[in-house]
């Protein structure tokens, strides 16, 4: 067991199979963006991370918001599709080690309200999945326990104390076709920041949408994919979960853990509210209770959920909840003046 | 409590480390609570239905043992009934009213009762069974203490899925018990990890092609498909059952406990006769002893002795599922054995003839299989023609599985002509630690399903 223990920890405990992770991956992304990181070293100008999902993956143009100061700020896109608070905190830990890189970190939380949801933020088991390479021996138990399943938290610690188990699909493929895996690391390596960098945004609209709350009916425009139909219609004819506090309990281990590990540091952490959707339900089920907790902590600002409201419209939204091009173009410019403004008064 | 989950894993490491810390008069007590508490992780109100048949044997077989005259047949009959009656409601009530309805209200929908079988009844009922007849027969003492008894039908390694253990060969470990020696506890826990292998490397992987087919055929139509998709699910029963029964045996003798060998590289046969004598060689011997024997033999004749080889081989059909699908089974299998010993008689092959004949019977088994898996008589016809039709089609077996599907076999032949296993478990720490390491790192790696899939004889 113990000559396991050895084999095991040298091929996936060690950082060595990291370098191997399909980049399109959940892990693999997370890794790529942690190397991008490491290979561009802290420069003159003040950086800025913006930590997101697939919202902030879709609605925020880092480059954009780097010419729009003129490159006296450079701004850093972490939008990675799926990842939630609980990746970012690790993501987050590995990434600044010092705690001393980052002028600002932008967390885009999708709603400053701690609405619960059918589905426990903390039984999110592809969470494994994306911070399998920053979880260390120490993370496991906490990491696993942080799950309310029980078979969520035997799996998330098995999968964590024997690594080889979650990346086993990972491994089974490169061992099928290594010379596409290690050309396609390769490209990613080198130009994957470019391909963020340079992504427009979507192209789709839902121009014409409306929804009628009070009925919970949807209006689609003429031409709207059912994928788009889909989105929309999970989000306005859903039944609204119990409220049980599990939004605010979890933001507060999760977000506040980041809030936690930049306590001693000079790192403004800002919280934002991205745009909510094409048509955001007008009434508030619960309150932003996690918010309302942790303001007035130094180097901690909220911007204004209000400072978005307009861009919550159908022709600026690819769908129920990503923008389109247009709104990435309106709320990258947005975003990065509230940054600059945060910066220049603090 | 599937052996591949992790609660498996802890109860079986608690059961060994509170087995041995326990002084000897009290191990049988821990093995039997240990062993109900298995069998009630599953349904604990079913477990009155066993300890209800231990006792209705134990009590048979004591009084059977104790006494002379006609009343021994009789009490005999009543324990058979309660064996038999037990397993007929529970396995055979659906598909034996199914019937029934069908002939008598021809097209009229048939609605199954609610029965939920049993765990591991097919097992432990013939164990039972086996128990009493060899009592009757004078070839077994009967048990006096209950506990014993108890512990030799209820015994959570083979409980689920066999082997199916004689008592004079559980009773001879049980009674003149003695600690694994140190290769023992090798052997067990190289035996063990084969099993897991087996199972979660080899099985599960072929299971995602047998799945794939054997849920839709008529999707993948043509010979290929047909074929891959049967010899898929012949490898994926045959490394799901053996490996079970390599776990199941390996923890036995963690234990002090010496389990009949049940599978001998059954696809290197060159006969049926053979196959038989190498797959599930448990059910085999039982059914030899207590049917086959049992109806005359091959003592009356040429023609009584295919006969018995066919209702033996029907009734091993019907054994392992209620459906028609399995009694074609048990038919082809006896038909084919049947027409063996009527051709080539007992003559073994030896030599290189061996090659062709191996491929002959592997094929002649992996026909078998589809009445085996294919759920319905409809659906099996169907792979069948397939089988032999003209359009090609593709292979369902991807890069994987046909590397597995060699890899095994070289497995089996060196196992077969070198006993490299045996070897394995003899050579030096460092051979049997690396041996161990890239066995787990391929548990770990190669597992094929995120969930755990049950055994397929756990449904038996």
């Amino acid at each position: 067991m113990l000559a396991f223990f050895g084999v095991d920890a040298s091929l996936f405990r060690s950082a060595w199979y990291l370098q191997f992770l399909e980049p399109g991956s959940s892990a693999g992304s997370v890794e790529e963006y942690l190397y991008w990181l490491r290979q561009q070293p802290p420069g003159a100008v003040p950086e800025v991370v913006v930590v997101g999902d697939s919202r902030i993956a879709e609605g925020f143009a880092a480059r954009q918001a780097n010419a729009r100061l003129d490159d006296r700020v450079k701004f850093w896109n972490f939008g990675i599709p799926g990842t939630s608070p609980r990746d970012w905190y690790y993501i987050l830990r590995d990434a600044d080690p010092s705690r001393r890189r980052f002028a600002a970190i932008v967390l885009a939380i999708d709603h400053y309200a701690d609405d619960d949801s059918f589905s426990s933020p903390e039984d999110s088991f592809v969470d494994l999945n994306f911070v399998i390479g920053r979880l260390k021996l120490s993370d496991c138990w906490s990491f696993a326990m942080s799950m309310k399943k029980w078979e969520y938290r035997t799996g998330a610690m098995s999968g964590c104390l024997f690594k080889g188990l979650t990346l086993r699909r990972d491994v089974r493929a490169l061992l099928v076709d290594r010379a596409e895996r290690l050309a396609r690391i390769a490209d990613w390596r080198l130009n994957g920041l470019g391909y963020v960098s340079g992504y427009g945004g979507s192209a789709e609209t839902l121009r014409g949408l409306s929804v009628d709350w009070s009925h919970r009916t949807i209006q689609f425009p003429p031409g709207a994919k059912p994928w788009q139909k889909e989105s929309v219609q999970s989000v306005v004819t859903g039944l609204p979960p119990p409220q049980t506090g599990d939004m605010t309990r979890y933001r507060e281990r999760w977000l506040g853990g980041i809030l936690n590990l930049y306590k001693a540091s000079p790192t403004r952490i800002i919280l934002v509210q991205v745009p909510r959707g094409p048509a955001p339900n007008p009434r508030q089920r619960a309150p932003a209770q996690f918010i309302r907790t942790i303001a007035g902590r130094p180097r901690v600002k909220t911007i204004p959920s209000e400072m978005f409201h307009d861009l919550e419209r159908p022709d600026v939204f690819a769908d129920g909840v990503h923008l389109n091009a247009e709104g990435r173009v309106l709320f990258s410019d947005r975003l990065t003046d509230q940054v600059a403004t945060i910066l220049a008064n603090d | 409590m599937l052996f591949t989950t992790f609660s498996f894993v802890v109860f079986l490491f608690a059961v060994l480390a509170i087995f041995y810390a326990l002084p000897h008069p009290a191990r049988p007590y821990l093995l039997l609570g240990a062993s109900l508490a298995f069998y009630m992780a599953w349904n604990p109100k079913y477990v009155v239905l066993i300890l209800g048949l231990i006792t209705i044997d134990y009590a048979a077989a004591l009084w059977i043992a104790g006494r002379e005259g006609p009343g021994r047949r009789i009490v005999l009959f009543v324990s058979l009934c309660a064996n038999i009656g037990l397993l007929g409601w529970f396995k055979y009530a659906n598909f034996l009213r199914e019937t029934w309805l069908r002939i008598a209200h021809p097209g009229a929908p048939v609605m199954p009762l609610d029965i939920i079988l049993p765990l591991g009844i097919s097992f432990h009922t013939f164990q039972s069974i086996s128990y009493v007849v060899d009592v009757y027969r004078g070839e077994q003492q009967a048990i006096r203490n209950y506990t014993d008894y108890a512990l030799f039908v209820a015994f959570f390694p083979q409980l689920v899925a066999g082997p199916i253990v004689r008592a004079r060969e559980f009773f001879a470990d049980y009674f003149h018990w003695r600690p694994p020696t140190a290769a023992e506890w090798n052997r067990g826990f190289a035996m063990i990890l084969t099993g897991y292998v087996k199972k979660l490397v080899c099985a599960d992987q072929f299971a995602l092609v047998a799945n794939a087919y054997f849920n839709d055929p008529a999707a993948f139509p043509g010979r290929m498909p047909a074929w891959t998709g049967t010899i898929a699910f012949g490898l994926q029963i045959f490394f799901d059952f053996s490996g079970y029964t390599d776990i199941a045996i390996g923890l036995a003798l963690l234990l002090g406990f010496h389990f009949p060998q049940n599978f001998r590289r059954p696809y290197l046969s060159a006969s049926i006769t053979e196959f038989w004598r190498r797959w599930h060689m448990t059910l085999s011997r039982w059914l030899r002893d207590y049917i086959y024997i049992s109806l005359g033999g091959s003592r009356r004749g040429k023609a009584r002795t295919y006969a018995n080889l066919m209702l033996t081989m029907l009734f091993g059909g019907l054994w392992h599922g209620a459906s028609w699908s399995f009694v074609v089974w048990g038919g082809y299998h006896g038909l084919l054995l049947a027409i063996e010993r009527a051709v080539f008689g007992k003559e073994e092959r030896r030599g290189l003839v061996r090659i062709p004949l191996i491929i002959v019977t592997f094929t002649l088994v992996s026909i078998g299989w589809v009445f085996f898996r294919a759920g319905t008589l409809n659906s099996a016809f169907h792979i069948i023609g397939q089988m032999f039709s003209p359009i090609p089609g593709n292979s369902l077996m991807g890069p994987w599985q046909s590397r597995l599907a060699l890899l095994t076999l070289g497995i089996a032949i060196a196992e077969e002509y070198c006993g490299a296993f045996t070897w394995l478990t003899e050579a030096s720490v460092w051979t049997r630690a690396i041996a161990a390491v890239a066995a787990l790192i391929a548990i770990e790696i190669f597992s094929a399903a995120d969930q755990p899939i049950p055994f397929i004889y756990f449904q038996f």
